[in-house]
């Protein structure tokens, strides 16, 4: 499954990439989740609240950023798993000005296993990206409120 | 009092109950102190076990006992496989993983506990730490060079190869110029899906040491003797008891390693222990069907005659054997030529392991493959020469003298009228009038499908030396003393309505009330010796047992009857509830002699007392139905939908003992044949994820989405059992899929489109259409 896309976001590039990796932030920003903490090794621990279609489940994931070049893009690994089974992403993001605000490009690939993927298939990608969505929204709140 | 009987309309004996919800299936049974198991299962297709961490599920209150593979590895036997081919590959496959998962759905744990809800519950606190290893979900690439190996001391993913040729192919070769028509089929994945998905209690008594299981089985002997040996109870110890059965298709013929836990945990904790399947472990867990790739080469005369056929099928098996599994493609290679006198056949089959459940027999098992293969490649020839698909076929038929035909697959027909029902199926549907038609609308830009398939399967089976434990059937007749009669059969029924027509068989032979006699079935402790219910048997191989028994019992009380009346026994009819003298100037009650039997005041010399009759019939030879259906479909240009507008069939299934119920198994045959060109497909993803978990995804069709289906037959009797029957319980499935298939690539013909693989979907005829696809 490949979700790719941009979202502009009214703000300069050096703030907005700062708070893209600002937890506080995006543990508001992150649809469903409950807890994101950072571990000594710079990776997050997350505990999501995820449904898709009747599968709603908790999923214990962890973040990890990569080849992060400030302010310009870096590299995500997510990993989730819960009693619905599991899930995986690695994504770049990519911020580039415009004007005076910033344009996310960003570029993933998911996959999941278990009972969301032989459950939840047919909505999956539609769910992702309704995700996605809200996740730039809620940020994009967030740093209007900085 | 006995009227006819065979081949009447006789309602079922089974459907008060069924239809007022008083039957009783497996769920319904509950036992005092009785606990419930759930599974925990793998969500990688391939994968090394690091850890499974049950601690939290054990902490949870009214949880009895967790199990993982390590608990069970050396005191639970294997899954057994049956099939025992030449070199056949069997893996390791232990009822709960050890160590390694090798297909999504695999158990890795089972947990017992108070009530189903809380097992599931718990079940979901068992955290297992995978180490994923890559998925090979394709069996072509699973036999490529480099592929990952799922089970490594094999050294590679072919379970089997088997290589069947007869004939002179340097012949053949010489005599080209012959056309060669070659094409790739695709023989999709798709799921049994019984209305009742599996289910099982396990009781084991410790006082007295027996185990006694309620299994929704089709084969409940061969369960009783498998579970004793995985359980290590002693098999005179253990019963099986199968109570209704809400169909099976194939599924249920099986041995699973489920029903060993349920043995496994209520011999540890001296309880009661059910587990019942839920539907998306059907999809996951219960074998599934077809899932071959068939590479089809067919060498053709200009006239149409077809002299050699050559078929490459690589099976996807799966990841583990389940019973049967390897045994199912080379049902393929059997009846790969079809009705066809095809003197030339080469056939290789490559069992070939994948990161999937295993594929099993399903309603046809093997045979619907077979059959799709053969009438799509006739369509080709027909296409290709230009020829009407009705003639090529009548070209390539044996003629009705020909039998009993010896093929070159090393098979024998019994008898056939190919012919016969062919030209009644083309008078049925119209044939020539729907060509017509074709020909009109497709002027006006409306494309008319018609399509034809004339099938041939192997049933009754079978002879034990081909079957890999035994092909025969038992039954049982005793005359009560109160005159009424009890039947006991092997073949245990999952819906056929075998309480009727062995009810039919033995009233009629007796000369008394369908109403006097009962049928049992499905209890290893009352019915002494059986096989079950698969491979369309149970009539002509377990009737016939039951007509057996019933012969002795008539030879029994004719002896009796004469000593009474002073005649020779062989005078004696039986009817009306009287044994009678053909001129009818003597005549006995029937109770009277069933009296005399059993208080055994003045029986002949050398005649034991009572009235019970045990037969084992041994079928000489496999029988073979067969039969010509027609299917008329329109096929919407602007959407590539395709609407069934009208099926015709005529089945030749022998004698028919009772129109109703042939009937009706031909109906829901055609419903899963016509399922599998049109809608049905398991899919699982190239990660190994399957997609098709539920009902919403995965399409099984509906009665709405089907025509009235015009249902006839002819009657061509075997003499391979005396009943003259040949079994019908797989007709439907194996005759409908290329008819449906080879009507949708007739209405394409303007498109240039020569083959799409099932299932037909819109999107895949509309891309067609519009790239005018020569083939896939």
């Amino acid at each position: 499954m490949t979700l790719e896309g941009t979202y502009k976001i009214p703000a300069p590039r050096d703030l907005v990439y700062k708070q893209l990796l600002n937890p506080e932030v995006l543990s508001h920003a992150l649809p469903g989740c409950e807890k994101l903490t950072p571990n000594p090794d710079g990776s997050f621990s997350a505990q999501l609240k995820i449904g898709i279609a009747m599968m709603k489940g908790t999923y214990q994931g962890r973040v990890e950023i990569l080849d992060a070049v400030a302010p310009e893009h870096f590299r995500m690994l997510v990993e989730g798993k819960g009693s619905g089974g599991f899930m995986k992403g690695e994504g770049t993001l990519t911020l580039t000005e415009e004007g005076g605000d910033t344009l996310i490009t960003y570029t993933g690939e998911a996959q999941v296993g278990g009972l969301i993927a032989s459950v939840g298939q047919r909505m999956i990608l539609g769910a992702a990206k309704q995700n996605v969505a809200q996740f730039f929204q809620e940020f994009a709140k967030q740093i209007a409120a900085k | 009092m006995s009227t006819k009987l065979l081949g009447e309309r006789i309602k079922r004996k089974e459907d008060p109950r069924l239809i007022q919800g008083r039957g009783h299936y497996v769920d319904d049974i509950k036992l005092d102190g009785m606990l419930h198991m759930a599974f925990v299962r793998s969500v990688y297709p391939h994968a090394r076990i690091k850890k499974v961490d049950t601690a939290a599920a054990q902490a949870l209150p009214g949880v009895v006992a967790v199990y993982t593979g390590h608990d069970i590895q050396g005191k639970l036997g294997l899954v057994p496989c049956a099939a025992g081919m030449e070199g056949l590959k069997i893996p390791d496959h232990p009822c709960l993983a050890i160590d390694k998962v090798c297909y999504i759905g695999e158990p890795i744990a089972a947990v017992v506990a108070r009530d189903r809800y809380l097992a599931r519950d718990a079940a979901d606190l068992i955290e297992v730490d995978y180490d994923p290893l890559p998925a090979v979900t394709d069996p072509l690439k699973a036999l490529a060079k480099g592929s990952n190996i799922i089970h490594e001391k094999f050294g590679d993913n072919v379970a089997f190869e088997a290589k069947l040729e007869a004939g002179d192919w340097k012949a053949v070769e010489a005599d080209l110029p012959l056309k060669v028509i070659k094409q790739r089929f695709i023989n999709q994945r798709l799921a049994p899906i019984s209305m009742e998905t599996r289910g099982v209690i396990a009781s084991y008594s410790p006082g007295e040491d027996t185990l006694t299981v309620w299994s929704s089985t089709q084969i409940p002997h061969i369960l009783k003797t498998q579970l004793a040996l995985m359980s290590g109870v002693d098999e005179a110890r253990s019963r099986v008891i199968t109570p209704e059965v809400g169909g099976g298709f194939g599924s249920k013929l099986n041995v699973y390693g489920e029903e060993a836990m349920a043995c496994f945990a209520s011999m540890k904790l001296g309880k009661p222990v059910k587990w019942i399947e839920g539907r998306r472990e059907n999809f996951l867990a219960t074998i599934h069907g077809r899932d071959q790739v068939n590479d089809l080469e067919i060498y053709v005369q200009a006239d149409g005659k077809v002299v050699g056929l050559k078929c490459v099928i690589v099976a996807d098996l799966g990841a583990y054997h389940q019973l049967l599994t390897p045994a199912i493609p080379t049902l393929t290679a059997l009846m790969i030529l079809g009705c066809y006198n095809i003197k030339n056949v080469y056939v290789e089959t490559k069992g070939v392991f994948t990161n999937k459940m295993a594929t099993d027999a399903y309603r046809g098992a093997g045979r619907p493959e077979a059959t799709y293969i053969i009438e799509r490649a006739m369509d080709l020839v027909a296409h290709e020469l230009n020829m009407d698909p009705a003639e090529v076929r009548e070209k390539n038929f044996p003629s009705p003298k020909d039998f009993p035909l010896a093929l070159p697959t090393g098979v024998t027909y019994d008898t056939a009228n190919y012919q016969k029902t062919l030209k009644r199926v083309l008078k049925a549907a119209g044939y020539s009038k729907l060509r017509k038609e074709q020909e009109r609308l497709r002027k006006k830009g409306k494309y008319l499908g018609i399509g034809l398939s004339t099938y041939v399967e192997i049933c009754a089976m079978g002879p034990s030396s081909r079957m890999p434990a035994g092909g025969w059937e038992a039954g049982t007749v005793r005359v009560e003393v109160t005159g009424k009669v009890t039947v006991l059969s092997g073949a245990s029924p999952h819906g056929q309505g075998e309480e009727t027509t062995f009810a039919q068989i033995v009233a009629e032979e007796l000369g008394i009330s369908f109403d006097d006699v009962t049928v049992y079935h499905g209890d290893t402790f009352q019915i002494p010796m059986g096989i079950g219910t698969f491979g369309s048997r149970t009539t002509a191989v377990g009737g016939t047992a039951i007509y057996e028994a019933a012969q002795r019992i008539k030879k029994k009380m004719a002896r009796i009857a004469a000593h009474k009346l002073g005649i020779k026994p062989g005078e004696l009819k039986f009817s009306d509830g009287k044994l009678q003298t053909s001129d009818g100037q003597k005549s006995i009650g029937f109770g009277e002699v069933v009296a005399e039997a059993i208080f055994a005041k003045q029986l002949p010399p050398g005649v034991e007392p009572g009235l019970t009759e045990h037969c084992v019939f041994e079928p000489p030879n496999y029988t073979f139905p067969f039969g010509a259906h027609i299917a008329v479909t329109e096929v919407d240009a602007e959407t590539g939908e395709v609407h069934l507008r009208d099926y015709f069939c005529v089945d030749d299934c022998g004698r028919i003992l009772n129109p109703m119920l042939v009937d009706g198994q031909v109906h829901g045959g055609l419903a899963q044949g016509i399922g599998q060109a049109l809608w049905e497909e398991l899919v699982y993803d190239e990660n190994g994820q399957l997609v098709t978990g539920t009902l919403m995804d995965y399409a099984l069709p509906k009665a709405h989405q089907f025509p009235w289906f015009n249902t006839s037959n002819t009657e061509t009797r075997t003499p391979v059992n005396p009943l003259g029957v040949k079994g019908v319980g797989e007709a439907g499935t194996i005759g409908s899929t290329p008819a449906v298939v080879n009507s949708v690539m007739d209405a394409l013909r303007p498109f240039g489109v020569r083959h799409i693989d099932m299932p037909l979907k819109p999107e895949k005829i509309w891309n067609a259409m519009k790239g005018g696809v020569k083939a896939s």
